[in-house]
């Protein structure tokens, strides 16, 4: 009876023990696949979120007329981060803008790298390496014809036993000769998460 | 009785191996915390804030004192202006605290740590970070971000500090009347401390509860109104004049944005509390707002008393206790003296931390002395069983180990400020000296202030030394 006992707590520590120092392991997953990791903001929302407004923004009528016999011109603003995470919304707003781009229905002016590109057109000029009369001219830019601005925010809510968190994300369109906003379009993710009642 | 021995050997094994997953050091139970911290408040006194840093704790990631530790760091490295470093601090604080909130309802690993400090003290539990704590660590996080000239960032720590508040507004009530019934039910109540307890009314001042911290508030409406969020605000304002309704530089922010918002009942009745609100604005002038913190907060302090503790089989027993109390009355600050081009301010009260730290420890007496009524029955049976078991030896051991280990969860975030006070003014815009002067002694401040833009000064006052960031928002 003894030794049983004794037997039992060691067993009972080896397992402890060993329980204590897990080994690692490394997978490549899908990048599409579904991730709820925890209840934040995740790339399952970053991808559903550009997928959704890229979708809206291609079967808008509005769209459809503005693209049928020109390219227009766009620039992203940014994105308003109101939640109460630290979100990159760049990354939203990257993943938007190449879809439209993929798409070849838009074109877009970057605003994120003026200063590079003003760097590199003043080395061509003013370096004294480049043949000038092969030299980008200064001033042919084109101008953006319409503004894609957006707004994420959130609404989180918990209490013992769960937590809530709704998020909203609305991007919009803007015609920068006119000021009329052109498009718009929202959309919602809810997560909850419910807490696990027993657990290490 | 070998094997008896052998048995027990293991059985300690089995718990040390246990606990092993969330580890306390050896020292921690019988050197309380705040002496742990003396060494690192005087180098902070010096304004040595490297010093200080080094004088802390190391703590692990398996550490249950490990939050607070990342806390004290992440302060240090605020004060020693080392923005970056400081904000993943805190961040890895923050992730620890949300861990902790999402972990299940009813932990196996909690059991224990309560096990193990029911043979100890309630240090052996992991810490749980008060509410008031939380939100300065956003706030200073927030301005952490603006120092790297982050506003959105600064914003989303801000919204998290208002969700702290939130929660805590839900919770706390619940959390303190499930606390004292348990203690009623244990056969005690808060009322059988008078007496040996010191009081601790004379540290709480004049806070209704301990985790509304009008400060978070404050530096959210300024970020806010730096957004141009104008109605957020005017909500954050006057959430922070019901804590400060005498603080004059937050009367004219609430009569200023309500008549800018035109909320015309909220302005007729604000005038007729604070008086009749004129606009001082000039154009071309810009907006300068200081934050003054003073001084280090108090650390806990241990003190022992005798109570007695009813029990089933024998009667009435008298037991030697220990509790944390913050001691001592709040000391009166100077206030903060402030010249510019002409005029003279003076810099007011708008939180003091050493109320709301003694606040939330008086709130949850309750529940410490739940533990320590348990804890004090458990080790007397204890020291019956080995006094029988082992005779005098056995029982002089249990008692010097009761003796010992019987010390006061003394830990709680010791490097935030005692007091913060504010101060906000318009002056033209360019370069401005302001000349402050404090307790004797002078120091000016020269900043480059914009117009119709908020200049953020971040000022610390601890001992003889003054420091100050600014920030344009």
């Amino acid at each position: 009876m003894n030794k049983l006992a004794l037997v039992t707590t060691l067993g009972l520590t080896l397992v402890f023990a060993a329980g204590c120092a897990n080994k690692s392991v490394v997978r490549y997953g899908d990048a599409t696949a579904v991730e709820t990791t925890d209840i934040n903001f995740g790339s399952t929302d970053l991808q559903k979120v550009a997928a959704q407004m890229t979708d809206s923004l291609f079967l808008s009528p509005v769209v459809g007329t503005l693209t049928q016999n020109t390219r227009p011109v766009m620039f992203v603003e940014r994105l308003k981060n109101k939640t109460s995470e630290h979100i990159d919304t760049e990354s939203i707003t990257d993943s938007i803008s190449t879809k439209l781009l993929r798409s070849g229905k838009f074109r877009f002016v970057d605003m994120g790298r003026v200063e590079a590109a003003r760097e590199q057109l003043k080395f061509q000029h003013d370096g004294g390496m480049v043949d000038p009369s092969k030299a980008t001219q200064f001033g042919r830019q084109i101008g953006a014809q319409y503004m894609l601005y957006g707004n994420l925010s959130s609404i989180v809510k918990s209490n013992q036993d769960k937590t809530d968190v709704y998020y909203k994300f609305t991007l919009r369109l803007m015609d920068l000769e006119s000021g009329l906003v052109e498009w718009a379009d929202e959309t919602e993710i809810r997560k909850t998460k419910a807490k696990e009642s027993v657990g290490w | 009785m070998l094997n008896c021995l052998l048995k027990r050997t293991l059985l300690i094994l089995l718990l040390i191996v246990i606990s092993g997953c969330a580890t306390f050091q050896l020292n921690d139970l019988f050197q309380g915390y705040n002496s742990q911290m003396k060494p690192v408040k005087a180098a902070m006194l010096q304004g040595d804030f490297v010093k200080a840093k080094s004088q802390l704790n190391e703590r692990d990631q398996s550490n249950n004192t490990y939050i607070l530790s990342l806390l004290e760091r992440g302060r240090l490295e605020f004060l020693a202006h080392n923005w970056s470093a400081s904000q993943q601090t805190f961040a890895q604080a923050y992730t620890e605290i949300e861990a902790q909130r999402n972990k299940a309802k009813i932990q196996v690993s909690k059991g224990i740590e309560k096990l193990g400090a029911v043979v100890s003290n309630d240090n052996a539990t992991s810490y749980e970070v008060p509410y008031y704590e939380q939100g300065m660590l956003h706030s200073y996080q927030a301005l952490n971000y603006l120092f790297q000239h982050d506003l959105s960032g600064a914003l989303v720590e801000i919204r998290r500090a208002n969700l702290v508040q939130e929660t805590a507004l839900n919770v706390y009530k619940e959390e303190i009347y499930k606390a004292q019934n348990e203690l009623n039910n244990s056969g005690m109540s808060t009322d059988s401390l008078q007496g040996g307890y010191p009081n601790m009314d004379r540290a709480i001042g004049k806070v209704k509860n301990g985790f509304q911290n009008a400060f978070t508030f404050y530096l959210s409406g300024i970020l806010y109104e730096a957004s141009g969020e104008l109605n957020d605000a005017y909500i954050d304002f006057k959430r922070a004049i019901e804590i400060y309704p005498d603080n004059p530089y937050l009367q004219q922010d609430v009569l200023r944005l309500a008549s800018k918002l035109g909320m015309q009942d909220d302005l007729i009745a604000f005038q007729q509390r604070f008086g009749k609100y004129q606009e001082k604005t000039l154009s071309g002038q810009g907006s300068v707002v200081v934050l003054v913190e003073r001084d280090i907060v108090n650390s806990k302090q241990d003190v022992g008393l005798n109570l007695p503790v009813g029990r089933s089989n024998n009667g009435l027993k008298f037991f030697s206790f220990s509790l944390p109390v913050y001691e001592g009355a709040l000391i009166q600050h100077n206030k903060l003296t402030l010249q510019n081009a002409g005029q003279t301010f003076q810099s007011n009260e708008i939180v003091r931390i050493q109320s709301l730290a003694a606040k939330d420890l008086k709130d949850h007496l309750p529940s410490l002395l739940t533990r320590q009524v348990v804890r004090v029955v458990a080790k007397e049976q204890v020291r019956q069983k080995l006094s029988r078991e082992a005779g005098d030896v056995g029982n002089i051991l249990a008692s010097i180990y009761n003796i010992a280990s019987e010390k006061a969860d003394t830990r709680s975030w010791s490097t935030l400020p005692d007091q913060v006070d504010i101060i906000r003014f318009n002056t033209a815009s360019g370069k401005q000296v302001l000349q402050i002067q404090l307790d004797g002694q002078q120091k000016s401040i020269e900043i480059d202030v914009q117009p119709n833009r908020i200049s953020l000064i971040s000022l610390s006052a601890i001992g003889r030394h003054i420091d100050y960031q600014s920030v344009n928002l």
